[in-house]
C-alpha cells in the first residue's frame, strides 16, 4: 500500500518536472523567493541570539524554514534555468557543468540545516550559535563557487 | 626680526590631524575589510569611525579656532567671493573647502549609519542595530551602504584633486595637515588656536560612549 502510494506519488512528481516543466522565469522567482526566505529566517535567529533572552519557539520556527527550504531549493535548479536561458539570475553556469560538486553542497546545506533545528530544540545557546555558524559556512562556501557576486 | 626670516604659527591642532589620519586609514581598511568579507573587523573599523565622527562634532564646537565649524561654515556670499579670489580668508578651511569639509563628514556618517542597519543577503552579516529592522529594510540599509560609498569616493577624489591643484599652484596643504604649522606673513600677528587638551580627553571619552553603546546595539 505504501510503495503504491509512494509510486503515484513519483510518478506525479515526475509528471510535474519533466512534461510540464514550467518556464524559467518561474523557477528562478521560486529558487529566489526561496534563498530570501531563508536569510529573513537566518536573520530572525541570529536576532534571538543578539538579544539578552532570546525566544526559544522563534529560534526553532526560524531552523524549521531554513531545513525545510533547504530542501525544496535544491530540486529548483533544473537545466536551463542559468544565465544563459535569457532570465536575470545570479546562478553561475558552473552549477551545471560541476553538477556533482554544487549538488554536494547542497547535501552539506541540508545536513547542517538538519542539524540546526536539532540543536535549537536543545535549547543551548552557545550550541545554537555554533551550529548556526556552521550552517551559515555552508551557504558561504556554496555562493563562493556558484553564486555572482553582487 | 629680520626682513626675509619667515615665521611658522599653529594652523591645525593635534585632535584635528590625528582624526584625518585615523579617518584615511579607517576608511581605507573597511574598504579593504567590506571586499574581502572580514566583517568582523568591518564592523569595529566601522565603530572606530563612528568615534572619529562623533569626536569631530564635538571638535567642531570645542576644538581649537581653525576646527570649529562657527570659523569655517560659511554663507554662498563668502564662498562666490572666495572663488572670485576676492576676500583673503582667515587662516583654516577657506569658505569653498569648508564645505568640502562638511560634504565628506556628512557622507561618511550617512553611510556609518546605513552600516549599521545593514544586513548581508544572506541574512548571517548585519550590523548591530540590524535587529531593530526588518530583513528587506536590512537589505535597503545595505544597498545604501554601497550607494553612499560611491558618492565619498567621489567627494574624496575631489578633495585630493582640489589639493594637488593648489599644489601646482605653488600651494601646499598637504605638509600643513602633517606638522600642523603655516608659514606666517611679515608682521602678521597671530592667534593661538586655543585648542585645550581635556577638551580633547571629553571629546574622545563621549566619542568612545557613543560608538561602545552602539555597537553593543543599545543592550547593556
Amino acid at each position: 500500500m505504501t510503495m503504491m502510494r509512494n509510486t503515484i506519488r513519483a510518478a506525479l512528481v515526475l509528471a510535474t518536472l519533466t512534461a510540464a516543466a514550467p518556464p524559467p522565469q518561474q523557477v528562478v522567482a521560486a529558487r529566489h523567493a526561496g534563498f530570501k526566505k531563508m536569510g529573513a529566517a537566518m536573520k530572525a535567529l541570529g536576532d534571538q541570539l543578539k538579544s539578552d533572552a532570546p525566544a526559544k519557539p522563534a529560534m526553532v520556527a526560524a531552523a524549521q524554514t531554513i531545513a525545510t527550504t533547504a530542501r525544496q531549493q535544491a530540486a529548483l535548479f533544473p537545466a536551463g534555468t542559468g544565465p544563459g536561458a535569457g532570465v536575470k539570475t545570479e546562478a553561475l553556469p558552473a552549477i551545471w557543468t560541476n553538477r556533482a560538486a554544487f549538488d554536494a553542497q547542497m547535501k552539506a546545506l541540508i545536513a547542517e540545516s538538519g542539524k540546526l533545528v536539532a540543536v535549537t530544540n536543545g535549547g543551548d545557546v552557545t550550541a545554537i550559535r555554533a551550529q548556526m555558524k556552521a550552517t551559515g559556512a555552508t551557504c558561504a562556501a556554496c555562493h563562493r563557487q556558484f553564486r555572482a557576486e553582487d | 626680526m629680520t626682513t626675509g626670516t619667515t615665521r611658522a604659527a599653529p594652523l591645525w591642532d593635534v585632535p584635528v590631524r590625528l582624526f584625518h589620519g585615523l579617518l584615511v586609514a579607517l576608511i581605507a581598511f573597511s574598504w579593504w575589510s567590506g571586499e574581502n568579507h572580514e566583517m568582523e573587523w568591518h564592523r569595529t573599523s566601522g565603530y572606530a569611525i563612528l568615534a572619529l565622527v562623533v569626536f569631530r562634532l564635538f571638535w567642531g564646537v570645542a576644538g581649537g579656532r581653525t576646527a570649529r565649524f562657527a570659523r569655517f561654515v560659511r554663507g554662498p556670499r563668502a564662498v562666490i567671493a572666495y572663488v572670485r579670489g576676492g576676500a583673503g580668508a582667515p587662516p583654516g578651511h577657506n569658505p569653498l573647502g569648508g564645505w568640502s569639509v562638511v560634504a565628506m563628514l556628512a557622507t561618511v556618517a550617512a553611510m556609518v549609519t546605513a552600516g549599521l542597519f545593514a544586513v548581508d543577503v544572506d541574512g548571517l552579516e548585519s550590523g548591530p542595530l540590524a535587529d531593530y529592522v526588518t530583513f528587506d529594510q536590512g537589505r535597503m540599509a545595505a544597498e545604501w551602504h554601497g550607494a553612499i560609498f560611491n558618492v565619498l569616493l567621489a567627494l574624496i577624489a575631489l578633495h585630493v584633486a582640489a589639493v594637488l591643484v593648489y599644489l601646482v599652484r605653488g600651494r601646499n596643504l598637504i605638509g600643513a595637515m602633517i606638522h600642523g604649522r603655516r608659514v606666517v606673513a611679515e608682521g602678521e600677528a597671530v592667534e593661538p588656536l586655543g585648542a585645550s587638551w581635556w577638551r580633547a580627553l571629553l571629546g574622545v571619552a563621549i566619542a568612545g560612549a557613543a560608538a561602545w553603546a552602539v555597537s553593543r546595539g543599545f543592550r547593556f
